[in-house]
């Protein structure tokens, strides 16, 4: 992508000058915290320790969080946690495409089928937790369907939405080069409805991270937002913060891993 | 690659394409019908490059689309080797105005599309396509995307996509009108050029006088209202492939004076209503 350059500073604002802003503001923000946090007397030091209080927690008992047997290792809680919102939002991107493809096969089945998805989109995920909990019981299964309707819904919609948008020509075009139906599917309208979907998975991925981190805490017992928990019933606030910070950082890390495979494998506009 | 009979027919009946008393009505909502063409007959014989001369608006592109089997006459017929068009097909390649390449895709994979679209393998057809990329001067930007092309490029990739799964009759609709008068120039005789080494059938709709008569072998000028064939020149003389012979500048000037002498359709609020509903409805 050829991106208009203007001045000396061309080369370095596409890469490094927002990356070396992000790590100052960040550094000076961290600095305040620890220079506010480091009189013990101080009320806000207890309810949020600084950094270098809480962080030590990490190395405490071999990396291990909770107690007696319930424990797990920091490194296992966050793989547990990513594994539920990727696999629930893989499932939820391959079947959002399947079912927009099948529901824009006719004008009926639109007309029928959007107002339903339209009036289930809106719950929050957090609400089928409790109805999960009841039918998958404390699973991983619970989790990835958390997920799932968090995010199935509204992609399913702009699926749809995508491929009404896709050019009449880039279609004609495809029968005049002698594509048939299921040609045109395969090579025309999924390919372009991709990125749009993809862009709006990533920017749900928020919502299926609440959704996950809300399970955890309220009825799944591991995963990050367990760890938060840990601490609330232990009076820890090192570990309620620890748990954040993690949550924080392993969050922009899926956001940025998402943002590269767009940019990767998704990367055109029709 | 013709079986015995259609071969026969062809000797009796030379036209690849023909049009027999072809109308094309509109019908917009709560409007009387739009009747963009009348009365149509023409023939496309093989070999022969065809302009089709109009104003916007005026039924050329209509016509076109008639050709390709893009919209179904009203009443007439549209006959390809003699047998009334049923839809689209391969056999009838058609190059639009606006950009049609795949993004997604590379030049050499948009140029391939029409075997993949068809499910052949890349190895039935990656010869033909080195073969196509190469004549069109179009190998060294293989592994670029569309939108790392410029306009030009980008139209020289939509004709060589046509081209190289070997239509019986290339359309092109106004396929430089969004060049600027360089690129433009350069792409007609590039056009002029394929069209000359392949021997291609090429049928293409412009509203650019000169273009018309350089290009073209045979020249119809479509307009009025409802819209009808005003004039067919024969234009196969080489005299019409210079554009400042003295023949090429009288007939530029006669062509442009029959097109502009059209009563236009903007002056009157009415028609402009029509106008836009014709336009809704060619496109769907």
């Amino acid at each position: 992508m050829v991106k208009g350059n203007s001045g000396w500073s061309s080369g370095m604002s596409r890469s490094l000058l927002p990356l070396i802003c992000g790590v100052i503001s960040c550094a000076v923000f961290v600095g305040i915290w620890e220079v506010i946090g480091a009189n013990p007397e101080n009320p806000i030091a207890q309810v949020l320790p600084p950094p270098s209080k809480f962080l030590p927690v990490l190395f405490e008992s071999d990396f291990k969080i909770g107690l007696g047997s319930q424990s797990a290792s920091i490194h296992q809680s966050v793989i547990v946690t990513l594994i539920r919102v990727i696999s629930g939002m893989t499932v939820a991107f391959v079947g959002s495409i399947v079912c927009g493809l099948l529901i824009s096969l006719s004008k009926w089945s639109e007309l029928f089928i959007l107002p339903i998805l339209g009036l289930i989109a809106p719950i929050a995920p957090i609400a089928w937790v409790p109805l999960a909990l009841v039918v998958f019981g404390v699973s991983n299964l619970t989790a990835v369907f958390i997920v799932f309707m968090g995010v199935f819904f509204t992609l399913t919609i702009a699926t749809v939405a995508e491929i009404k948008r896709i050019p009449e020509n880039l279609l004609v075009t495809a029968e005049n080069l002698g594509g048939g139906n299921f040609a045109r599917w395969k090579f025309v309208i999924i390919p372009a409805v991709l990125p749009g979907v993809f862009t709006l998975l990533r920017l749900n991925f928020i919502a299926a991270w609440m959704a996950v981190l809300a399970a955890e805490m309220t009825g799944l017992r591991d995963g990050l937002g367990t760890v938060v928990m840990t601490g609330r019933n232990l009076f820890n606030s090192n570990l309620i913060l620890l748990g954040i910070c993690i949550i924080g950082i392993t969050g922009f890390a899926v956001d940025r891993m998402l943002l590269v495979i767009q940019r990767k494998f998704f990367w055109w506009k029709i | 690659m013709s079986s015995h009979s259609s071969a026969l027919y062809e000797r009796q009946h030379p036209a690849i394409l023909a049009c027999q008393q072809v109308a094309k009505a509109f019908y917009a909502h709560q409007q009387s019908p739009f009747t963009a063409l009348e009365g149509i007959n023409l023939e496309v014989v093989r070999g022969d490059f065809v302009t089709i001369l109009g104003r916007s608006g005026g039924g050329k592109s209509t016509l076109l689309k008639l050709l390709g089997g893009f919209i179904a006459p009203t009443s007439g017929q549209v006959l390809f080797h003699g047998v009334p068009l049923s839809g689209i097909t391969p056999k009838i390649g058609m190059v639009f105005q606006e950009n049609t390449l795949y993004p997604w895709l590379t030049v050499e994979q948009n140029i391939g599309f029409g075997f993949k679209v068809r499910g052949k393998q890349k190895h039935q057809y990656a010869l033909r396509v080195q073969e196509v990329m190469e004549h069109v001067g179009l190998a060294p930007a293989r592994h670029l995307y569309p939108h790392q092309l410029s306009g030009g490029m980008k139209q020289r990739v939509s004709i060589a996509r046509s081209l190289a799964i070997q239509p019986d009759v290339l359309l092109l609709d106004e396929p430089f009108s969004a060049l600027d008068i360089q690129l433009r120039r350069r792409l007609q005789k590039f056009l002029l050029n394929i069209w000359q080494e392949t021997k291609a059938t090429m049928v293409m709709v412009t509203h650019d006088v000169e273009e018309a008569i350089l290009l073209g072998q045979k020249l119809i000028v479509v307009g009025g209202q409802p819209g009808q064939i005003m004039e067919v020149a024969d234009i196969s003389d080489p005299v019409f492939n210079d554009r400042y012979d003295r023949h090429f500048l009288d007939l530029q000037q006669h062509l442009e004076r029959v097109v502009g002498e059209e009563p236009d359709a903007m002056e009157n609020p009415f028609s402009l209503a029509i106008v836009k509903g014709h336009q809704t409805t060619s496109h769907s």
